[in-house]
C-alpha cells in the first residue's frame, strides 16, 4: 500500500550534460553560502593535511641522502634523528588535522542536508493537491530519500577525499620536481597510461554501473510489485509465473553486475602493472642518475615512496566520477522539485472566514484539469445555504468529485468563483479554510499507528478525551473498544487489519473530531452496510446540527435524506431540487430513483 | 551460507589459487626493489637492467593474477547473491495470506535487497581477505628474515591497525543500524504524508506533519553526525598507523645502516611493504566488522526462509471432480484471525447448490469479507469444512482450488500492465477476442475502447488514472475471463452508478450463468441478482430466503439494509407509483 514505487523511478537514468552538471553545482554552490566561512576553514584543513601527508616521503629521501652513509659520506646521526623526529610530528600532525576535517566537513553536509530536507519537505506539503494527483507517489518520495542519500555519499566522503586527492597529486608532481626534475619527468611518463587507463575506465563504468542500477531498479520493482498485489497473484494461481518472470530480471541484474566485474578485472591489473612500471622506471633511470652523480639514492627512494601518490589520486578520482554523477543527477531532480511552484497560492493579505454558520456559493464555475484538457466543469452555478444538505449525484465521471475539489481548494476554478461564507477562496487563508471545511473522501488512507493515532489526523490538538467523545458522539467506540487492543489497536499500512466498512468508519471519526463549519462527504459511506451508514448520518447529522453538508452518492437512498439534490451530468448541473420536487419533475433523477426502488 | 557456496566450488578455489599466484608476485616486488637500490648504492650483485627486467616480470604476474582473482571473487559472490535472492522470493510467493497480512511490502524488499547484500559482501570477502592473510604472512617472514629488528619497527604498529578497523566497524554497527532506523522513521513519514496526500490536505494538517519530519530531519542528523565521529578517530588513524611503521623504519633502519649492518635498500624494501601491507590489513578489519552485520542479516533472511508455507498442498491431493457444478458447501465453519479475540466465523452453515447466486449480506466487519476469502483457501478454517464439489478443499490441489474460484477482490489491485494483460491476468495467451468479451461482460468495453491506448493503455500504479467504477471493472473482467466455477464478487459494484447498474446486472446475468456465485453487496439492485440472499450475523448465517421474503419478515435483514428508514422517506414514492398504476 504504502509508496514503495521509487525502485521503477529509478529506471530512467539519465546522465547530467556537461552545462546541466555546471548548472547544478554553481546552484549547490549557491546555497551552500551560509557554510563558506565554514569550508574555507575546512580546506585550509585539508591543504595543511595534505602537506603533512606529502611530507613524510620527502623526509625519508632526506635522511637518506644526509645522514646515512654513501660512497664518500660516512652519514649523520643527528640529520636521521631530526629527520625521525620531525617525521613523527608530520604524522600527528597529519591525525589530527584528519581528525579536523572530517567533522567539519561532516557537521557542514549534515546541516545542509538536514536544512535540504526540512526544505523540501515544506514545499512539498505547500503544493496543491493537483500537483500530487498529477505525480507518482513513488517518484516524490525518491525525491526526499534516495535523491538526497546520493548527495550523502557525495557530501560525506566523496567531497573531501576529492579534494585531498587532487591536492596530494599536485603536491606530489611539485615535490618529486623539486627533489629531482630529471627523474621527474621519467615519471611523469607512466601518467599518460594510468591517466587514459582511468578515463577508459571512467567512460565503460559508468555505462555498465548505470546498466545495473537499471537492471536493479527493473528486479526490485517487478519484485515489489508482485509483493503488493501478492493476494491477486495466489488467487489466480500465478505464483509459477511470477517466480519465473523474477528469474529473468534477477539474471538480467547477475549479468549486468558481471560485467562491472568484467571491467574491472580489466582494469586493474593494467593499473597495477603500470604501478610496478613505475617502479622499475625510477630504479633504472634513478640508478643511471645515481651513477651519473646526479641525484642521490634516498632521492630514488623518495620517489618510490611518493610513487604511491601519484597513482592512487587518478585511481580514486575516476571512482568518485559515478558518484559525483549520481548525485549530480539526483540533485538536479531535487531542485526540479523546489522549482514547481504551488498553483494554488495563499495571496498576499489572505483573511480568516468569518465566524458562524458557512455557505456555499458555485457561481459560474467552469474548470478543467489540464490547460488544454477537456473542461470537465462548465457553467456550474449551485447556492447551498448554511446549515443545508446537498447531495451530488450522477453518472461516472461526471464531475462530483471535481465540484467538491473545487469547494475545498484543491484546485482554482478556470473561470467563475467558488465563494464561501459568502468570500471568493482565493482571498481566505487555506489554514483557516481546512480548519472550517472538511473532505472525507472514499479511500480515507489509514497511517500505520493506532486506531487512536488515525482519528487524531482529525484535529492535531486533539485530546484522548476528545478522540473518544468523537468516537461515542458517532456510536463506533463499542465497536472499536471491542477490539483486544480496543482503539489503540494497530492497523497497520493502509489499515490491512479492518474491514473495508471499518476503515471509512475511521475516516468518519475523524471528520466528527475535527468537527468542521462545512463537510463534504465524497463517497465517504459506500462500503458501509446501509444500516451502520444510516446509524452513521444521523449521529453525524445530530453533532453536525446546523452545518453544512455536502454528499456524494451513489447509493440513492444516502442522496434521498439530502435537503436538496443537484444531478450532475457531464460537467453540468442537470437537475436542482429537493427529493419530491426531482421525482415529480419526471427528469432524470426520477428516472434513476424508478429503477432503485423497483429493484429493492 | 555455506550451501549457497557449495554449487561454486570451482570459482572459490580459482580465486584462492590466483590469490596465491598474486601474492608470491605481489611480495617478490619489494624485495627485487631493494636489491636494485643495494646494487645502485654499490653493493654489487646483479646488474642493474637484470633486476629492472626481473621486476617488470612480477609485474606482469601481479596483473594476470589479480585481474583473475578478482573476476573469480566477485563472479562467486555475485552468484550466490542471485541464487539466494530467487530462492527467497520465489519461497515468498508461496507463503501464506496470513504472513502477508503482517509483513509490510517494504520490510521484504529489503531482505532481499540489502539484507542480500550484506551476505554478498561478506562472501566478496573472504577470497580476497585469503590472499591478503597470505601477502601478510609472506610479508612478515620475509621481513624477518632480513632483519627482525625490523619486522618489529615496521609491524609492531600495523596490528594496531587490524585491531582499529575491526574496533571501528563493531561500533559503528550500532550506529548505523540507529542511522538506518532513523532514515527508514524519516521515510516513512515522508511517504504517509504523500500517500495520505488527500487527508492530509483535507484535514489541513500539513503542519503537524512539517514537524514531525523536522523531528526525523534532527535525528537523522544526530545519528550521522554520531557516526561522522567515529569515523573522524578511524580515519586519520589508518593514515598514522602506516605511518608510525615508516618512522619506526626510518629510526632503528637508519641507525642500523649506520652501524653497517643494513643498507639503504633495506630500508627502502621495508618501507614498500608496509605500503603494501595497509590494505590487506583494511580489509580484515571490514570483514571482521561486516561478519555480524551479516550474521543478523543472513538470520533475517533465514526467518523468511524457515516459515512453511500454512496453505500447502495435500500430499495426496484429490482432483475436483470434472465438469462438477460448482456445488459450495459451509460446514461448521470457525474461523478467527489470529489477533482477534472472537472468532470472526463460529459456526457457519452455507450450501450453495451448483449454479447457484446467492447473495452474502451483513452488517459492517460481520466477516463477510473472510468468508470470501476462505473458499479459495487464502486461509485454512479453524474448525470445521469447506468442500467444492464435495471435496474439501484442503485435500484438492492448491492450485486446482483457486482456478475453480475466481474472487474480485472489494479494494482493487492492478499491475502496471497493459488493460489486456490485467484482464488476460489469469490465461495471459487469451486472444484479443476473449478479453473483451470478458470487459463486455463486466460493462468494461465502451470506456476501455475511449481510452488513449485502448486495450493497450498502461494502468495500474504507475499508469493511466481510473476512476474507482473503471478499476472494479476491470478486476470484474479479469475474474471473468479466468472462467471459474465459482465467481466470488466482494462489494464488486460499490463504485458503479446507478445508471450503469442496469447494464453491468444484465451483463452479470449472462456471466452467472452456470456458475455458483457469491455476490456480497449493500445494494438492493446488485442483491437482487441472486436466487437467494443469506444474512450474516454473528458469525453464522441467520436466515435465508429471497429478498422480499427477508424483507418482510426479517426484522435484522431491515435493520441492514436500512429499510425502516427509507420506508419512511419513499412512501409518497411508493403511494404515488401505486395510485398511477
Ligand atoms: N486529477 C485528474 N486529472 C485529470 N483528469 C481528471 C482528474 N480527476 C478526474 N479527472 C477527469 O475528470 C472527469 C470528472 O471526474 P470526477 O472525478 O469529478 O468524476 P465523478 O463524477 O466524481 O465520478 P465518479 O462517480 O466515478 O467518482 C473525469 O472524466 C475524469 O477522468
Ligand atoms: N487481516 C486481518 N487481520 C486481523 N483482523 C482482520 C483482518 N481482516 C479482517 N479482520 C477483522 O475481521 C472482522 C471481519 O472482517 P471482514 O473484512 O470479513 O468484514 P466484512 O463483513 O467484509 O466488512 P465490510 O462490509 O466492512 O467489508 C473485522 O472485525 C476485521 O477487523
Ligand atoms: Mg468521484
Ligand atoms: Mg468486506
Amino acid at each position: 500500500m504504502r509508496g514503495q514505487g521509487h525502485w521503477s523511478e529509478l529506471l530512467p537514468e539519465e546522465t547530467l550534460s556537461r552545462d546541466e552538471a555546471q548548472r547544478v553545482l554553481r546552484r549547490l554552490w549557491r546555497m551552500l553560502k551560509p557554510y563558506y566561512r565554514s569550508i574555507f576553514v575546512a580546506t585550509v584543513l585539508v591543504v595543511l593535511q595534505a602537506a603533512a601527508l606529502l611530507g613524510g616521503p620527502a623526509l625519508v629521501g632526506y635522511a637518506i641522502n644526509n645522514g646515512l652513509p654513501h660512497k664518500h659520506f660516512k652519514g649523520d646521526v643527528g640529520v636521521l634523528d631530526r629527520s625521525v623526529v620531525a617525521y613523527l610530528v608530520l604524522a600527528f600532525a597529519g591525525f589530527v588535522l584528519g581528525r579536523l576535517v572530517t567533522m567539519r566537513i561532516a557537521r557542514i553536509g549534515e546541516d545542509y542536508l538536514r536544512m535540504l530536507r526540512a526544505t523540501l519537505f515544506r514545499h512539498l506539503m505547500g503544493l496543491s493537491m493537483g500537483f500530487f494527483e498529477r505525480e507518482q507517489t513513488g517518484r516524490l518520495v525518491s525525491r526526499m530519500t534516495s535523491d538526497i542519500d546520493a548527495l550523502q555519499e557525495l557530501i560525506s566522503q566523496g567531497l573531501v577525499l576529492m579534494v585531498q586527492n587532487v591536492l596530494l597529486f599536485v603536491g606530489a608532481v611539485i615535490v618529486i620536481f623539486v627533489l629531482s626534475w630529471q627523474l621527474a619527468l621519467g615519471v611523469i611518463v607512466i601518467v599518460p597510461p594510468v591517466y587514459f587507463a582511468s578515463r577508459w575506465f571512467r567512460r565503460v563504468s559508468n555505462e555498465a554501473y548505470l546498466a545495473v542500477r537499471d537492471r536493479i531498479a527493473v528486479n526490485m520493482s517487478t519484485l515489489q510489485e508482485s509483493l503488493e498485489g501478492i493476494r491477486v497473484v495466489q488467487a489466480f494461481a500465478r505464483e509459477g509465473e511470477y517466480t519465473q518472470k523474477f528469474h529473468g530480471t534477477n539474471e538480467d541484474q547477475y549479468q549486468a553486475n558481471l560485467r562491472t566485474v568484467k571491467i574491472s578485472a580489466r582494469y586493474f591489473p593494467a593499473v597495477e602493472f603500470t604501478g610496478v612500471l613505475g617502479t622499475a622506471v625510477i630504479l633504472g633511470f634513478g640508478g643511471f642518475l645515481v651513477h651519473r652523480n646526479l641525484i642521490l639514492i634516498g632521492t630514488v627512494a623518495a620517489f618510490v615512496l611518493y610513487l604511491n601518490n601519484l597513482f592512487e589520486p587518478i585511481q580514486q578520482l575516476s571512482q568518485f566520477y559515478n558518484v559525483v554523477q549520481s548525485a549530480g543527477a539526483a540533485l538536479q531532480k531535487v531542485f526540479n522539485l523546489l522549482d514547481t511552484h504551488a498553483s494554488v497560492v495563499e495571496r498576499p493579505g489572505a483573511f480568516d472566514l468569518p465566524s458562524g454558520s458557512l455557505g456555499i456559493d458555485v457561481d459560474h464555475v467552469s474548470f478543467s484539469y489540464t490547460t488544454d484538457g477537456e473542461t470537465v466543469l462548465h457553467d456550474v452555478n449551485l447556492s447551498i445555504a448554511p446549515g443545508e444538505r446537498v447531495a451530488l449525484v450522477g453518472p461516472t465521471g461526471a464531475g462530483k468529485s471535481t465540484l467538491a475539489k473545487l469547494m475545498a481548494r484543491f484546485y482554482d476554478p478556470v473561470e467563475g468563483t467558488v465563494r464561501v461564507g459568502g468570500c471568493d477562496l482565493r482571498d481566505v487563508m487555506l489554514s483557516s479554510l481546512h480548519r472550517r471545511l472538511c473532505v472525507v473522501p472514499q479511500e480515507g488512507y489509514l497511517f500505520a499507528g493506532s486506531l487512536r493515532e488515525n482519528v487524531r489526523i482529525g484535529r492535531v490538538t486533539a485530546t484522548d478525551a476528545d478522540i473518544e467523545r468523537a468516537l461515542h458522539a458517532l456510536g463506533l467506540y463499542e465497536r472499536f473498544a471491542a477490539f483486544p487492543e480496543g482503539i489503540d489497536t494497530e492497523v497497520r499500512e493502509g489499515g490491512s487489519r479492518l474491514s473495508a466498512g471499518e476503515r471509512q468508519l475511521v475516516s468518519l471519526a475523524r471528520a466528527a473530531l475535527a468537527d468542521p463549519d462545512i463537510l463534504v462527504l465524497d463517497e465517504a459511506t459506500s462500503n458501509l452496510d446501509p444500516g451502520t451508514e444510516h446509524a452513521v448520518e444521523r449521529a453525524l447529522e445530530t453533532l453536525m446540527v446546523g452545518r453544512t453538508v455536502v454528499v456524494v452518492a451513489h447509493r440513492l437512498s444516502t442522496a434521498a435524506r439530502a435537503d436538496r439534490i443537484a444531478v450532475i451530468d457531464d460537467g453540468g448541473l442537470a437537475e436542482l431540487g429537493t427529493h419530491d420536487e426531482l421525482v415529480h419533475a419526471g427528469g432524470r433523477y426520477a428516472a434513476l430513483y424508478e429503477s432503485w426502488v423497483t429493484r429493492r | 551460507m555455506r550451501q549457497s557456496v557449495r554449487p561454486h566450488r570451482v570459482w572459490s578455489w580459482l580465486g584462492i589459487m590466483a590469490g596465491l599466484g598474486w601474492t608470491a608476485a605481489r611480495v617478490s616486488v619489494p624485495a627485487i626493489a631493494g636489491a636494485a637500490i643495494n646494487q645502485i648504492n654499490g653493493h654489487g650483485g646483479h646488474s642493474l637492467a637484470f633486476w629492472v627486467m626481473v621486476l617488470l616480470l612480477a609485474g606482469v604476474f601481479q596483473a594476470i593474477f589479480t585481474g583473475l582473482r578478482r573476476y573469480a571473487a566477485f563472479r562467486l559472490a555475485l552468484r550466490v547473491e542471485t541464487d539466494l535472492r530467487m530462492r527467497l522470493v520465489a519461497h515468498l510467493e508461496r507463503l501464506h495470506f496470513a504472513f502477508h497480512d503482517e509483513a509490510q511490502t517494504g520490510q521484504l524488499m529489503a531482505n532481499a535487497n540489502s539484507d542480500i547484500m550484506q551476505v554478498q559482501n561478506v562472501v566478496l570477502l573472504i577470497p580476497l581477505t585469503i590472499a591478503s592473510t597470505l601477502t601478510m604472512g609472506a610479508v612478515i617472514v620475509l621481513l624477518v628474515l632480513r632483519s627482525p629488528g625490523l619486522a618489529l619497527f615496521a609491524l609492531g604498529a600495523l596490528p594496531l591497525l587490524q585491531i582499529s578497523a575491526t574496533l571501528f566497524s563493531r561500533r559503528m554497527f550500532p550506529i548505523g543500524l540507529a542511522q538506518q532506523d532513523a532514515l527508514a522513521a524519516y521515510s516513512g513519514v515522508v511517504e504517509e504524508s504523500i500517500t495520505g496526500v488527500r487527508v492530509v490536505k483535507g484535514f489541513g494538517s500539513e503542519a503537524r506533519q512539517v514537524a514531525r519530519l523536522d523531528v526525523e530531519a534532527e535525528r537523522v542528523y544526530e545519528r550521522s553526525i554520531a557516526a561522522a565521529k567515529l569515523r573522524a578517530w578511524f580515519l586519520p588513524l589508518i593514515d598514522l598507523l602506516p605511518a608510525m611503521g615508516l618512522v619506526g623504519i626510518l629510526w632503528f633502519g637508519g641507525h642500523q645502516v649506520l652501524t653497517g649492518h643494513l643498507n639503504d635498500g633495506d630500508i627502502v624494501a621495508a618501507n614498500f611493504y608496509v605500503l603494501m601491507l595497509i590494505w590487506p590489513l583494511r580489509m580484515l578489519g571490514m570483514l571482521l566488522g561486516q561478519i555480524p552485520r551479516a550474521v543478523a542479516a543472513a538470520g533475517r533472511i533465514h526467518d523468511v526462509l524457515i516459515t512453511e508455507p500454512r496453505i500447502a498442498n495435500a500430499a495426496h491431493p484429490v482432483a475436483l471432480p470434472a465438469d462438477g457444478p460448482g456445488e459450495l458447501r459451509f460446514e461448521a465453519v470457525r474461523f478467527g484471525y489470529r489477533r482477534s479475540a472472537h472468532p470472526v466465523l463460529d459456526g457457519l452453515d452455507l450450501v450453495i447448490d451448483g449454479g447457484e447466486a446467492v447473495a452474502l449480506v451483513g452488517a459492517t466487519a460481520s466477516g463477510k469479507s473472510t468468508v470470501a476469502r476462505l473458499v479459495p483457501r487464502f486461509y485454512d478454517v479453524d474448525a470445521g469444512v469447506i468442500r467444492i464439489d464435495g471435496v474439501d478443499v484442503r485435500d484438492a490441489d492448491l492450485h486446482e482450488v483457486r482456478r475453480a474460484v475466481g474472487i474480485v477482490f472489494e479494494d482493487t489491485f492492478l499491475f502496471t500492465q497493459s488493460v489486456r494483460e490485467n484482464i488476460a491476468f489469469a490465461d495471459p495467451e487469451a486472444p484479443l477476442e476473449r478479453v473483451r468479451w470478458a470487459a463486455r461482460l463486466a460493462g468494461a468495453d465502451q470506456f476501455i475502447s475511449d481510452l488513449p491506448d485502448g486495450y493497450e493503455t498502461l494502468v495500474g500504479q504507475h499508469g493511466y488514472t481510473l476512476s474507482g467504477g473503471q478499476r472494479q471493472r476491470i478486476a470484474i473482467a479479469r475474474a471473468v475471463l479466468a472462467d471459474p466455477r465459482v465467481l466470488i464478487l466482494d462489494d464488486a459494484t460499490s463504485s458503479v452508478d446507478p445508471s450503469k447498474e442496469h447494464e453491468i446486472r444484465a451483463a452479470l446475468g449472462e456471466v452467472m450463468q452456470g456458475r455458483t456465485t457469491l455476490i456480497i453487496a449493500h445494494r438492493p439492485a446488485t442483491i437482487a441478482l441472486a436466487d437467494r440472499v443469506v444474512l450474516l450475523d454473528g458469525g453464522r448465517v441467520v436466515v435465508s430466503g429471497t429478498h422480499d421474503e427477508l424483507l418482510r419478515t426479517n426484522a435484522a435483514y431491515r435493520a441492514v439494509l436500512a429499510r425502516a428508514e427509507v420506508d419512511e422517506i419513499t412512501g409518497i414514492t411508493e403511494l404515488n407509483a401505486t395510485a398511477g398504476d
